[in-house]
């Protein structure tokens, strides 16, 4: 009985790297240049952008709350640095490196504050994130439009272009950021007293209180944590595009949000694996590539995604009702 | 006796629940014009008796029969078709909604407009008008639910199961949330309904409520009927006899040991509408049992102690210290913990493995500089599990699947892990079965002989008679009483918990 019940079990919990890997075969035969590693690597660093903020987003899912900001956040983060970069460099006369070095540094500082402030209304005033962050959505694009007075700003010198564009050892720089934020986040969620604490106040925050775990710090910093990656998502961003737009990322958080969802994170809190959020990601852009290359055109291919959305999720409902 | 009372008969009625038999060979008439209180401790088959009436459950076994006529209960619909209605302890009112709306629920009044139907408001308000009228509340109907009292409350619960008409009502513990003055409104009404003739049963804990409203009273016991016995009859010592049987006089555990050391002592704690003016000491390795009602303001104190809830005024001291409990991380890391009266919701994360949940209150201890593993984790657990006993196949699985009895140790070594020196227990029995039972006492005779002090809150008075160096009795948010199990008898701490 364990012979049979065992591969059953592994083939239950590896739906998604299954369908991952048919997936990737199947287009490796029908899609010309689908199989290459440059082009597989374009898939990696098409995706680290929002895969980096994905990672935040699947512990502010766990944790029972949503964060609608993180595509407002990553044209925030963007201009943000633009505009300080270029004061630096310009009226205050810092070297171009410090210039940007600060800007970068300023910019996170204020992702994570903004993610503190969602979090506090949660915690203190029991506004739901949703509302909150919903709020910042709008607001932060505002900002964004007033940083650059609607015009992209262009302070950057070439060597910038790295952050988003770089290669290091023949792989894109963003990827490597992707994969190594990937590493930290499933070392936090999986062997740090902080994750176990991230789970169980998804899971029943009355009952964690109870158990006298900090169910206010955990709250502010999986939302900190989240905007602090969304708003280094919008560095990459600004120096893969070298300039600060106001008008970039728009509807990211749905994309951001379905890839999580995908990698079988429940909505609800609780339940969810960083590991199935990268699978997610990867998910979704090798969908994407695919049906570029296959020349699908853009609208099938919004089409195509809403239906995986809702395929995934039935599959996880359907496993989660037989087990 | 009116000449239209109804009369609600059962015959050989029986139920069985997978491992226990609910209810066994039950056979009664209830009279209509009569009301008919309902008696036994948790477990003796009362709430299943009420369920099938409401059509909650099905019996295997056996008949009831309304005015001679026997009828099949398959579903609440089908109950309240026959004229059975229930008010349970929870109230279930739509809050959102109006007075009216609740009491109509589901039956509206439509009128026809434009070849559509509408909502006939008129039409609703001045029959649920009406209803409340008969009753004598004088309630706004157009009031919206949830700004209302409890007691408001309970009176729109009986509007609505009036509202069908019944030959047959029941109420479960109507009166844990009301008012004195409430109390005696409800009783106003419950005497206008029996004198319509419509059968009313009863079910309550307190025994000076049963001499001012019921005419009879019925125990049962195990699932069994003891027997009906007209009010005039029902002595305090004949009552008790009948709940609990043949008191058997229990050898106590010669193992209890206390020392005279205070570990907490609390002074004029009060919280407004919870509990007022409690003062007491608890000492090292005390068991210290609180005895009293639902509602009486025990679970809350409990809270406030574990820093849940806040208090109002009053002092709390640890060792001697003065402390004043904000929080459960506070009270946790001074050594207080608490295994709250909820367990399922409160006590446990169940969609979490049982691994994961017995290392919740020590995760900081557990890991190292903030990291841990599951073979770390594993290890403790493992202790846990050999230690207190629990019975899971693998500690990786649910908690959500383990038995109440599982589940409550898992809550207690929750809490062993974090080393506590005082821990609260609100109902650590309820829902557990004998074995389960007789395991958590030993368990808290143990903690109780490592000189860790425990506070033991239960409704079973016999179990705290068993367990306890101590009883405090608690009644409406007040210390009643004191008293040792081994200069008194069952009888003496019934008659005082429920006069």
């Amino acid at each position: 009985m364990h012979a049979i019940a065992e591969p059953r079990a592994f083939l239950r919990s590896a739906v998604l790297e299954i369908i991952l890997v048919v997936l990737c075969v199947a287009l490796g035969i029908t899609a010309p240049g689908f199989l290459t590693a440059e082009n597989l690597l374009n898939v990696l660093r098409n995706v680290s952008m929002q895969g980096l903020i994905a990672l935040g987003m699947t512990m502010v899912i766990i944790a029972g709350e949503i964060d609608l900001s993180v595509g407002s956040m990553v044209a925030f983060g963007g201009c943000l640095t633009a505009f300080l970069t270029g004061w630096f460099a310009g009226g205050a006369g810092f070297p171009m490196p410090a210039a940007v070095g600060t800007s970068i540094a300023a910019t996170l500082i204020a992702g994570f504050l903004l993610g503190c402030f969602t979090g506090f209304m949660r915690t203190r005033y029991q506004v739901p994130s949703f509302i909150t962050t919903l709020a910042l959505l709008t607001g932060l694009f505002g900002a964004a439009e007033l940083i650059t007075n609607g015009f992209p700003l262009t302070p950057f010198p070439d060597w910038y272009n790295f952050i988003g564009g770089g290669y290091l050892f023949g792989i894109p720089f963003p990827a490597l950021i992707f994969l190594l934020a990937f590493a930290v986040v499933h070392v936090l969620m999986n062997f740090t007293s902080f994750g176990r604490s991230v789970y169980a106040v998804g899971g029943n925050a009355e009952a964690a209180r109870l158990s006298g775990i900090n169910v206010t710090v955990v709250k502010i910093l999986v939302l900190a944590i989240t905007a602090s990656l969304a708003a280094l998502s919008g560095v990459m961003q600004s120096s893969e595009i070298m300039s600060g737009t106001a008008t970039t990322a728009k509807g990211w958080e749905l994309d951001v949000i379905a890839a999580v969802i995908i990698g079988g994170t429940s909505l609800m809190g609780g339940t969810g694996r960083v590991w199935g959020t990268l699978i997610g990601v990867i998910f979704l852009g090798v969908i994407m590539n695919g049906m570029t290359l296959l020349n699908v055109s853009e609208y099938w291919q919004h089409v195509v995604r809403g239906g995986l959305i809702l395929t995934a999720v039935l599959i996880n409902r359907l496993e989660a009702r037989s087990s | 006796m009116t000449p239209s009372a109804h009369i609600l008969e059962t015959v050989g009625l029986r139920k069985e629940y997978p491992g226990t038999v609910a209810l066994r060979d039950i056979s009664l008439r209830f009279d209509g014009g009569k009301i008919h209180a309902l008696l036994g401790k948790n477990g003796a088959g009362k709430s299943t008796l009420v369920k099938i009436f409401a059509g909650a459950v099905q019996q295997d076994a056996g008949e009831i029969l309304l005015n001679g006529k026997p009828i099949d209960l398959r579903s609440p619909r089908d109950a309240l078709r026959q004229g059975i209605a229930a008010v349970h302890q929870e109230l279930s009112l739509v809050s959102g909604l109006t007075v009216a709306e609740n009491i109509l629920l589901g039956r509206l009044p439509k009128r026809k407009r434009g070849g559509g139907l509408i909502i006939d408001w008129e039409e609703t308000y001045s029959r649920a008008r009406t209803i409340l009228d008969t009753l004598g509340v004088t309630i706004d109907v157009r009031t919206r639910a949830m700004d209302l009292g409890v007691a408001q409350q309970q009176s729109v619960e009986i509007a609505k199961a009036m509202s069908y008409n019944p030959s047959v009502l029941m109420l479960d513990e109507p009166t844990s949330a009301l008012a004195h003055h409430e109390t005696e409104r409800l009783f106003g009404l419950l005497r206008t309904l029996a004198g319509r003739g419509v059968v009313l049963l009863y079910i309550t804990h307190r025994l000076e409520e049963i001499h001012r409203i019921a005419d009879t009273v019925t125990v049962l016991r195990n699932g069994e009927l003891v027997g009906m016995i007209d009010i005039a009859d029902a002595t305090p010592a004949t009552i008790v006899q009948m709940m609990f049987g043949e008191a058997v006089a229990k050898m106590r555990p010669p193992d209890v040991l206390m020392h005279r050391t205070p570990v907490m002592e609390v002074r004029s704690l009060s919280r407004k509408n919870a509990f007022q003016e409690v003062t007491f000491t608890l000492h090292a390795g005390e068991i210290l049992g609180i005895a009293g009602l639902l509602g009486s303001g025990r679970t809350e104190l409990l809270r406030s102690l574990f820093g849940a809830d806040p208090h109002d005024s009053g002092d709390l001291l640890l060792n001697g210290a003065v402390v004043r409990p904000s929080n459960p991380i506070q009270m946790k890391s001074l050594g207080v913990v608490l295994s709250p009266e909820n367990r399922k919701e409160e006590g446990l994360i169940q969609m979490l493995s049982t691994r994961a949940n017995i290392c919740l209150a020590s995760l900081s201890r557990i890991s190292r500089g903030g990291f841990t593993t599951r073979a770390r984790e594993r290890t403790v657990v493992n202790g846990n599990i050999r230690e207190v006993d629990i019975n899971v196949p693998d500690a990786e699985v649910a908690v959500s699947t383990l038995s109440g009895g599982n589940q409550q140790k898992v809550v207690v070594a929750k809490w062993l892990n974090t080393t506590p020196q005082i821990m609260l227990l609100d109902e650590p029995t309820r829902g557990i079965d004998i074995r389960a039972k007789q395991q958590m006492f030993q368990l808290i005779r143990e903690l109780s002989s490592r000189g860790i002090s425990c506070i033991v809150v239960s409704s079973e008075l016999e179990e705290l008679m068993d367990i306890c160096h101590r009883i405090l009795i608690m009644k409406r948010g007040k210390i009643a009483g004191e008293m040792f199990p081994h200069q008194s008898t069952l009888e003496e701490l019934f008659a005082v918990c429920m006069q």
